[in-house]
Parts: C-alpha cells; structure tokens; sequence
C-alpha cells in the first residue's frame, strides 16, 4: 500500500520549486517558504542525493526559524528514513513527539519506520542466509570433485 | 503507482476538521481528548468500500488546511477523481476559502467530481455555534456540484453517506471505470513479471 514514505514526487514540480529557489538565491534572498517548499521536494525524490539536499535545507530552517520547527522535524525524519538511516529518522520522531505527544501523523510515521527496519533487517538475514548456503554448496561441490578423484 | 482505484483528496481551510472526518470515516472514531493538531503536508488513509456488489479500493488525501502549504496542496489534488471541500457553517471565512478551492479546482481539474461537506453539524444542531453561511447560498453553489453533505464527525453523521455517495458515483462513471480498469490491469502485470524476476534470482 502507498505510503508517505513512497510518495515520490514529479520531475515537474522538483524543477518549479527549484527554480524559485535558485531565483531568490540569487538575489540574495531566500525566504523561508522557499526553501522549505525545495527541500519538501527534494526529500520525496528518487534520488538519494537530492534526499541528501533537502536534509540539509531543513536543519538550516530547523537552526533559522522557529515557528517551522515541527514541519521541519517531520520532513527530516522522512527525508532519513527515505534514505535508510532509520535511527536518525527515529530520534527526528521522539523530538516531534516531545512538543505533541499524540501526534497521530508522527505516530503512524513512527510505525512505518519500524515496520521498515524490521522488514528489511529481515531482508538482510536472509541475504546473509543464501551466501552461506551458496559457500555451502560450493564447499560441497570441492569435497564432491576431490573425492572423485 | 497508485494501488487505489479511486484517488479522493480533501480540501478546506484550517481547522474545519478535515483530519477528524477521514478518521471518523476509516476507524469509525471520534477522538475528544486529542487536542488540535495541524496536519503537516498531507497524510494519506486507504479504505476498501463496496458499491452494487463490486469491491472497490479508495485512497484519501487529507490535506493541510493552512495556507502556508497552498503551493503543496496543488499537488495533491492532482489527478483526483474526487474532491471534497470543506467548511464550517458557523464560519464565513472558511466559506470564502471553499469557493477559492472550487474556484480552482474548475480551472485545473474540471473532470474532477465536486463535493461539499459543511462540518460539525453537531455543534450546529446543539445551538453551541451560529450559521454564518445561508443555506440558501450553499445549495446555490451546491446544484452545479456532485453533491452536498452536513456532516458531524463526532456522532458519524452522514459521514458514511458522503464517502458512498462519492464511490458509488465514481463506479458508475464510464470514463472513471475505464481508467480504473486499465490501471488494474497495468498492476497485475507489473506483479506478473516480478514475481517471476524473483524466481529467477532464486
């Protein structure tokens, strides 16, 4: 099932935001709505990099302005989730639930986030599981073949 | 890919109770010790529902009412075969954002069908809040509209009405069911080929 954390967002609208962001960069200028409606993109990209990008962005809004703080926490624990740095999500997460402890969006986001780690620490074991079956298979074939000889 | 058949946004400006009708709607619950929270981006909520003995998956996007998201809510309601604005009865402010809304969603998305929900009809039917907006100019702007609904979260009615009403509309649109279908189809065989890729790499 779709989720926020599978939200991608579209090439059209990375390239909007980008542009207005790179315009007021220019002049010197980049207002808060700005460069958090960039970095809001940037962390639903495909691309690690750009994940990367936005994170960024929104610490330097996180650091700068306040009254965003909590859109800003939310959006730092997706963007690390999105790039598999879990913990990092995680303790996003806590700081949010710490000004709303009942946040029922941060909550759900929470439980995603653990579903995932488990999920793929899953995923991880079995990888580790068929390498050993592999290695075991070709000892097999080594002792087989030397035992023909 | 979306894996819902039908994409349902909501719109509405803040605190109309957007949020608490999509959890009235899917966990058939009203919250009243929770206190106000504002949405952050959006947040998404699936549901599977019925219409003339067909299942039908329905995926909502419960949007942020403040306008400091107003470019991010643009994206949500991208390619929505529903829409449901909300506002308050008791509240002239939050009509005037509604017609900003279908004002918008006329020019952007004109197949997109339209639904109103004025909220918290039990606040309303208890004499704790006065109506600010006149019936009379609701069912104006509502007969050009799929529909209109009073609804009260916090005793669930017409919640489910409203989301019925919407699904059943949709399943009987021949052009909507003709999406629906191709995007089923595209699915299963997306699934095909990578289930089989899996048996490979095995």
């Amino acid at each position: 099932m779709e989720d926020v954390l599978d939200e991608i967002v579209s090439s059209e609208d990375l390239q909007k935001f980008e542009r207005v962001f790179h315009e007021q960069l220019h002049q010197g200028n980049v207002s808060h709505k700005a460069q958090f409606e960039y970095a809001w993109c940037l962390v639903r990209s495909k691309y690690p990099t750009d994940i990367r990008k936005g994170i960024l962005l929104l610490k330097e809004l996180f650091n700068s302005h306040p009254e965003g703080k909590r859109d800003y926490l939310f959006y730092l624990a997706i963007g690390n989730a999105r790039i598999k740095e879990y913990n990092k999500a995680l303790h996003y997460v806590k700081s949010f639930l710490e000004i709303e402890p009942a946040n029922q969006q941060v909550l759900a986001l929470e439980r995603q986030i653990n579903k995932r780690m488990e999920k793929e620490g899953l995923i991880g074991m079995a990888v580790a599981g068929g390498a050993v079956l592999a290695l075991g298979g070709l000892v097999g074939l080594g002792i087989a073949l030397a035992s023909k000889k | 890919m979306s894996r819902c058949d039908f994409k349902i946004v909501l719109l509405g400006s803040e605190h109309v109770g957007k949020t608490s009708l999509v959890l009235r709607f899917v966990n058939c619950r009203f919250n009243a010790e929770i206190p106000y929270q504002n949405t952050v981006g959006a947040a998404f909520c699936a549901k599977a529902m019925r219409s003339k003995e067909k299942d039908y998956s329905i995926g909502i996007w419960d949007t942020a009412g403040s306008e400091r998201y107003e470019a991010m809510t643009r994206i949500y309601y991208r390619g929505a075969h529903a829409a449901i604005i909300c506002y308050e009865p008791s509240s002239h402010e939050s009509w005037t954002r509604l017609r900003h809304w279908l004002h918008e969603l006329r020019t952007v998305e004109d197949s997109c069908k339209v639904y109103l929900c004025g909220t918290k009809k039990d606040l309303l039917d208890g004499g704790f809040v006065k109506r600010e907006v006149a019936e009379e100019i609701v069912n104006t702007y509502s007969q050009d509209l799929n529909g209109h609904f009073l609804t009260s979260s916090k005793t669930g009615e017409n919640v489910d009405e409203l989301f019925q009403k919407i699904v059943d509309d949709l399943a009987a649109d021949v052009e909507v069911m003709k999406t629906v279908t191709e995007s089923r189809l595209l699915l299963t065989e997306l699934d095909k080929r990578k289930s089989k890729k899996d048996v490979c790499a095995c």
